[in-house]
């Protein structure tokens, strides 16, 4: 019964991880878009939490949907109209080898999966400490604190480069 | 384990990756190229997680924890550029930013 | 070092500083400076082989040559050549002609060429020219000679050339230089055969050894050495340049075209007459080319009304005699005739000099006459030089040429009776154009052009004047008494001198010698008195022959000849080879280059599309390609 409860879920979040995505890049108005990634982003924190991920699955909800697309929507709303760039254009060829590359890679994925897939049946028995905040706090401040830093550094870099653009925005008719 | 094995999970992550790469050549909006990006770096964490459930321990997704962070100020960085564009009355869409012409 | 070495390095030495000097000091001496320097410079060579002379003089037969070599110059694995100079008594008499008349020349351009802008540059030339005549004649070993014989021919270009805004000098100069290059070719290629051969080049081991060369071998290095002295000596086949060349100045025609550097030939023979002796049939050769030429410059000499030609063609004539000598293998006759022959033919330019200069520079012979009485010592002079000439005793050429025809008689056989005649042929010639120029010049009624310049006479400037008037006097006095070296019978010195070096092949006897003599003279005083019934008196008239005057006028159409079989063909494969081969390919290729590296350029620069979406796709397809090989490698 919890099996296929399992899996109940997990087409369910798989669908409306994939159909989502497909939605992301097929919406001409950008609005809409954000909103399928919205959804998207939802349905991986369930993926998350089917592998007993709970903390990056807390986090994706509160990091990406929370804060990185409300972003992304202020953006849109501010630019209203002005988004709205037609679908497709560019040469024919391009768009082409475009979505060749992109089911390629997909068919690759499916088939190294299939293929060399037989180690990665077997999943060891995990305990509660998988995927716990203490667990993964443990980490970020005991074996990865060199990623740890650099990351805020980066994060210090990317705040810095944001009011930089803002600010030479706000400089308009001055050249 | 209840539920598909990891590769499951590793063939969504495939998929979303090939989605997300398909959306970045295609689409011209800077904006929606944008969105594809994050579909691409989600698919990466899916993958990065499904292989930490196989292996029994965390690491990945603390390296997930940081791929978010890093997905954000790109992102910051992104729409602040984009936004820079559009005050600028430039046309927002890469196939006109085209200056690097060789 | 002995005093002969050190007469010799001075003798040709002294030139050389004194060229350096001119050059170096450029404008900053005036011109007439650079005359005087030029001219002692020249002297001191020739007090340097007086010292030589004496000194030789005074040592026994036996110890009169020596080598003296300075350092060596060229080493390559067993072949070695030195700086070395070699004075003995053939070197010794060839020094003292070169620096003597050569001195006696420059001197007299002091005054001829008096005013001329570029004075400097012509004693800094003249200098340079009795330095490479000199390295020439004292050469040690084959190469120094050939190096000297290119320095000659250098020369003789600069000097030919020496008014080079005149477009015909330059032409002249031009075809002097070419055709003295097919000598120097042949030459050596001869010398490249000689070093395979026997691996040296010096004179004792080549002339040593060139009894035991192989007949191939020793005909292939004399003919290449003959090639040389024709062209040098302006002998058929390669005598065109030698008229033209009269476009310099008449001291360089003097000079270089009548005392030295066209003897050069004859001196060449005469040392290297062990390898002619080799190799019969070449030595044969020179002698029947040398009476070939005579003729034929004496036929033509007959229709020439430029003063200047008139005796250049007399040159070719005489030096053919020269190459008779030598090619019978009476070197000591050769020898004399060259030596007897630089004092009457340099006075006989120097004179004609004189004219042009009185005439402001013309030479046509038509529009000159009566000169006698505005000139008289002038009239003397040359009357005294083309007796010399013609072979009239007791003048210089007499005592020089007979023995050479009696020489050829003394040979005996049919061979030699041709040349007998040739050269008799020849005597008679020489009297009649030598005495048709002096008449039309000296005789005959005034034309306009010497009236207008009879009062002219007497140069204001001291100098000037001397400086003409003196190297003509002497030279008269040369002319007159320097054939007394040689009474055939009586006394021998010179022939003695020379045997030391060059033993003859032929000894004429006494009786042969006077038995010549006395028919060459006749036979020269005929041509005189058919000169003199011609163009004094009017007696007889000149045949009227057009076919033949127009022969002899395009000089038997060698001109013609070698325009149609050299130049022409030269200039079509020029033409072919600029269009086939350097234009499309050379030229081409290096466009090809070019065009190549821009569509390179062009094309690498279509992979910068500037659409982010293409990056994209690279970016994508590239790590497409690099999961297959990951999956399928691990």
């Amino acid at each position: 019964m919890g099996n296929f409860l399992v899996w109940v879920i997990w087409i369910g979040a798989a669908s409306g991880c994939l159909a989502s995505g497909v939605a992301v890049i097929s919406f001409t108005n950008p609005f809409y878009s954000a909103l399928a990634l919205i959804g998207n982003l939802a349905s991986l924190a369930v993926l998350y939490l089917l592998v007993s991920a709970e903390f990056v699955a807390a986090a994706q909800v509160l990091v990406y949907a929370g804060a990185v697309m409300v972003m992304f929507l202020f953006v849109i709303a501010y630019l209203g109209g002005r988004a709205d760039a037609p679908w497709a254009g560019g040469p024919r060829w391009l768009r082409l080898s475009a979505v060749v590359a992109g089911v390629a890679l997909m068919a690759e994925v499916v088939v190294a999966l299939l293929w060399k897939s037989d180690r990665l049946n077997d999943s060891p028995k995990i305990d509660s400490t998988f995927g716990s905040p203490a667990e993964i706090g443990r980490l970020l401040l005991t074996d990865h604190l060199l990623a740890f830093e650099i990351t805020s550094i980066v994060l210090l870099v990317a705040a810095v480069g944001g009011v930089v653009l803002g600010i030479q925005a706000r400089e308009p008719d001055a050249d | 384990m209840l539920g598909p094995s990891v590769p499951w999970y590793l063939a969504i992550s495939g998929i979303l990756f090939g989605i997300g790469t398909v959306g970045v050549m295609l689409r011209r909006s800077p904006l929606i190229v944008l969105l594809s990006l994050e579909i691409m770096l989600n698919a990466g964490n899916l993958a990065l997680v499904g292989f930490s459930r196989s292996w029994g321990v965390s690491d990945g997704q603390v390296f997930a924890l940081a791929v978010m962070a890093v997905a954000a100020s790109e992102v910051c960085v992104g729409l602040g550029l984009i936004v820079a564009m559009a005050r600028k009355r430039l046309a927002l869409d890469v196939d006109e930013l085209s200056e690097l012409r060789g | 070092m002995t005093a002969l070495a050190v007469g010799g390095w001075i003798c040709l030495l002294a030139p050389l500083a004194g060229a350096l000097l001119i050059t170096l000091a450029g404008t900053s001496i005036s011109r007439r400076t650079a005359a005087y320097l030029g001219t002692l410079s020249v002297f001191v060579a020739f007090v340097g082989a007086l010292t030589a002379f004496f000194s030789m003089w005074s040592h026994s037969p036996a110890d009169r040559s020596e080598l003296s070599t300075a350092f060596t110059w060229l080493s390559g694995g067993s072949f070695h050549v030195g700086m070395s100079i070699l004075v003995d008594p053939l070197s010794i008499v060839m020094m003292l002609v070169v620096s003597g008349v050569g001195g006696l020349i420059v001197g007299y351009s002091i005054g001829y060429m008096d005013g001329d802008d570029e004075e400097r540059r012509y004693f800094a030339y003249m200098a340079i020219f009795v330095f490479a005549m000199l390295m020439l004649v004292e050469a040690g070993n084959l190469l120094l000679l050939l190096v000297g014989w290119g320095l000659v021919g250098l020369a003789s270009y600069l000097l030919i050339g020496f008014w080079h805004h005149r477009p015909e000098a330059v032409a002249a100069a031009k075809k002097a230089f070419v055709m003295n290059a097919i000598g120097d070719a042949t030459m050596a290629l001869g010398f490249f055969l000689l070093i395979f051969k026997t691996g040296s080049l010096d004179f004792s081991v080549v002339f040593g050894g060139a009894a035991s060369l192989d007949s191939t071998t020793v005909n292939l290095v004399a003919l290449g050495l003959l090639g040389g002295a024709v062209a040098k000596s302006a002998q058929l086949p390669l005598q065109t340049w030698l008229p033209d060349a009269m476009e310099g100045p008449t001291p360089v025609s003097a000079l270089i075209h009548a005392a030295t550097m066209v003897t050069a030939g004859v001196y060449l023979i005469v040392r290297t007459h062990s390898i002619f002796e080799a190799a019969h049939s070449i030595q044969d050769l020179a002698a029947g080319l040398g009476a070939a030429t005579l003729v034929v410059a004496g036929l033509i000499a007959l229709v020439q009304t430029d003063i200047k030609r008139v005796i250049a063609y007399s040159t070719m004539s005489q030096i053919g005699y020269m190459f008779v000598g030598a090619g019978l293998g009476a070197y000591a006759s050769g020898m004399f005739h060259l030596v007897t022959h630089a004092f009457f033919k340099a006075l006989l330019f120097l004179v004609a000099g004189v004219i042009i200069h009185h005439l402001a520079g013309e030479q046509d012979i038509r529009r000159m006459g009566g000169l006698k009485a505005s000139m008289p010592r002038i009239w003397l002079a040359f009357l005294v030089g083309s007796l010399a000439l013609v072979g009239i005793p007791p003048f210089a050429g007499f005592w020089s040429k007979d023995p050479i025809l009696a020489a050829a008689l003394a040979r005996g056989d049919a061979f030699g009776w041709i040349l007998l005649v040739t050269g008799l042929v020849g005597a008679f010639l020489t009297g009649v154009y030598t005495f048709r120029l002096f008449f039309r010049v000296f005789y005959g009624e005034p034309s306009e052009l010497v009236t207008e310049h009879a009062h002219e006479h007497g140069d204001n400037d001291r100098v000037v004047s001397l400086s003409l008037g003196v190297p003509v006097a002497i030279l008269t006095v040369l002319s007159t008494v320097g054939g007394l070296l040689e009474i055939a019978g009586v006394w021998d010195p010179f022939g003695s001198w020379i045997a030391q070096v060059a033993e003859p092949l032929v000894e004429p006897s006494t009786a042969q010698e006077w038995a010549t003599s006395a028919v060459a003279v006749t036979v020269g005083a005929a041509g005189m008195w058919v000169a003199w019934a011609i163009y004094r008196t009017g007696r007889l008239s000149v045949p009227a022959l057009p076919a033949v005057q127009r022969l002899l006028e395009h000089k038997f159409y060698f001109d013609e000849l070698y325009d149609a079989i050299a130049y022409r063909p030269a200039q079509l494969l020029a033409m072919w080879l600029r269009n086939e081969v350097e234009t499309p390919f050379v030229e081409g290729s290096l466009d090809e280059i070019g065009r190549v590296g821009q569509e390179a350029g062009a094309g690498v620069a279509r992979a910068q599309t500037g659409l982010l979406r293409t990056y994209a796709l690279a970016i994508a397809v590239s790590a497409l390609v690099l999961a297959v090989i990951f999956v399928a490698v691990r």
